[in-house]
């Protein structure tokens, strides 16, 4: 799974898949923006069929800022 | 044959309003892009025409409606273009861009015909490059921008021996992914669960004009309907005026400053802005709303392979008075961000869904300004470069407005900041736009400088 969801993130950044860390920021390590990211939740909810429910859910949105953030929360929706 | 593809949601949307309007013109976009040096005519031509054949957008054509008015595009052949070349230097600089302002009304008239024209223009104060002029379906504003850029990449290359530019990402693949996802029935309910949640939660919206609430109660006297909530879309007088105005560097360097301090994005502190001044212009209503452009270019294949990718979506901006500057900002950019997650969507259904639910009448709507804001291409846009040659870019209104006020704020070359109002002369004035100006000012600058503040105070300071 770890490996898609990179692979998916390559697609937005100037970073190849294996480069990229679950240390790294969305915004400060691969130059994404808000937009950037939450177009990439959306290629990931097609991806691993699920659906995030960020609605009125701040924590959540702040986990994303992260690749290893972001990957623990598909975890738990794909659980 | 060629391929031939359904068009996107943001190609439809711009289709829609030719429809709706009657008029191609509402879909031209035109841009001047020229240099203070010497150009070797012949070979900026070369360089278009690979150009055309390097970005397949340009290359983009309509087939004729079928029957329930539906059109189909494709990709043709690469085809050379009469290039006429436009000497334009026996005047001065704003005579000529008065010249290229009338080539901007022009329309493109008939199916299955090239939709994008070039012309190489010589102009005063030994300025040279081309102007463009295209269908809005082609290519938006990101995507020009790109294109531009290319084309004097190309030649540099060819005549200072620069690196050749890599090509641009194929257009024709970005495309088929587009429709792809579009169709893809799990993201299109997500999509409307989202939007159909935020009607559940926030009902109606209430329309906020420039100009106050006489407006809106208009609109309730010609409907005979006091609690109408949407007032009406102009159909007729479609002539639009612009009017610029530029943020000085350090004042323009505060902003962004404040945004990168707070991690809120210029386009949500502008909204902010904006919807706080329609917040006092309408007695201070708390529930407004702002149709904002989002750009959708966020792989590194869209970022580069043109295409028209933009598309406007309702911002709701429900925000007590007593909420502070920077409570607010980040309020929108937390909306904002879960828009984001759905811009793919047609915001047509949004708008259906809307209509189905309050039974609007015909040709009204919430919304009387729209937003474009452009980021810089790159970091060094927001940096001065002694070295830059001087340059003349001109963005140039089509000429008919299917907005009331549509407010686009982009960086310029010198670094200021332009912000730049479009609006239906049928009901507004340039003394609307410089009074809309005058308080964003003072409203982004009193909440910049104490974002504690809470927007009444800042409604009542300014």
């Amino acid at each position: 799974m770890e490996e898609k969801f990179k692979v998916i993130a390559a697609e937005y950044c100037e970073l190849d898949a294996d480069k990229i860390t679950n240390d790294m920021s969305f915004r400060d390590d691969l130059g994404m923006s808000s937009l950037d990211v939450m177009t990439f939740l959306g290629d990931l909810e097609d991806e691993f069929d699920v659906e995030f429910d960020l609605a009125d859910d701040d924590k959540k949105l702040a986990r994303i800022s992260t690749v290893g953030g972001a990957i623990e929360l598909l975890k738990e929706y794909m659980d | 044959m060629e391929k031939r593809y359904s068009l996107t949601a943001a190609q439809n949307m711009h289709y829609r309003w030719i429809r709706e309007y009657g008029t191609q013109q509402v879909s031209g976009l035109s841009i001047v892009a020229a240099f203070r040096m010497d150009i070797d005519t012949d070979l900026l031509k070369k360089c278009i025409e690979l150009e055309k054949q390097r970005y397949s957008c340009l290359r983009l054509r309509f087939t004729a409606p079928d029957e329930s008015g539906e059109i189909k595009q494709y990709i043709a052949e690469y085809e050379p273009e009469e290039m006429p070349v436009k000497d334009l230097r026996d005047m001065s600089l704003e005579e000529a861009d008065s010249i290229m302002q009338k080539w901007a009304y022009e329309t493109f008239d008939g199916d299955d015909i090239p939709m994008c024209e070039f012309r190489i223009v010589k102009l005063p104060e030994g300025y040279n490059g081309f102007f463009v002029h295209m269908d809005h379906r082609l290519n938006d504003s990101v995507g020009v921008a790109v294109m531009a850029t290319d084309i004097m990449s190309l030649y540099k290359h060819f005549a200072a021996g620069t690196d050749m530019p890599a090509p641009p990402a194929d257009f024709e693949k970005v495309l088929v992914s587009d429709l792809e996802k579009a169709a893809n029935p799990k993201r299109l309910a997500r999509a409307k669960r989202f939007w159909d949640s935020e009607l559940d939660r926030l009902g109606e919206p209430l329309y906020s004009d420039i100009q106050g609430r006489s407006v809106l109660e208009e609109a309730r006297k010609k409907h005979g309907d006091p609690e109408l909530r949407a007032a009406d879309i102009e159909r007729k007088e479609l002539f639009v005026a612009v009017k610029d105005y530029q943020l000085e560097v350090d004042s323009m360097q505060r902003a962004i400053n404040f945004c990168l301090h707070n991690q809120i994005s210029p386009t949500n502190l502008m909204l902010l802005v904006i919807r706080t001044y329609l917040s006092k212009v309408n007695d201070g209503q708390e529930d407004i709303t702002v149709e904002n452009f989002i750009s959708r270019r966020s792989t590194n294949d869209e970022l580069t392979s043109g295409g028209s990718r933009t598309l406007c979506f309702p911002c709701r901006m429900v925000i007590p008075g007593n909420t502070s500057f920077i409570d607010a900002a980040r309020m929108i950019q937390n909306h904002q961000n879960h828009i984001y997650m759905f811009s793919g969507y047609d915001p047509e259904f949004i708008r259906d869904e809307m209509k189905k639910r309050y039974n609007t009448p015909d040709d009204t709507t919430y919304v009387s300004v729209y937003l474009t804001y452009q980021p810089p291409m790159t970091k060094d846009d927001l940096r001065t470069d002694p070295n830059k040659l001087p340059m003349h870019v001109k963005w140039f209104a089509n000429g008919a407005a299917t907005k009331k006020m549509y407010l686009t704020i982009s960086h310029l070359p010198d670094r200021k900041l332009n912000f730049s109002y479009h609006y239906q002369t049928a009901h507004l004035t340039e003394k609307d736009a410089e009074l809309m100006y005058y308080y964003m000012m003072r409203i982004l600058f009193r909440g910049i400088e104490d974002p504690g503040r809470t927007i009444t105070e800042i409604i009542d300071m300014v």
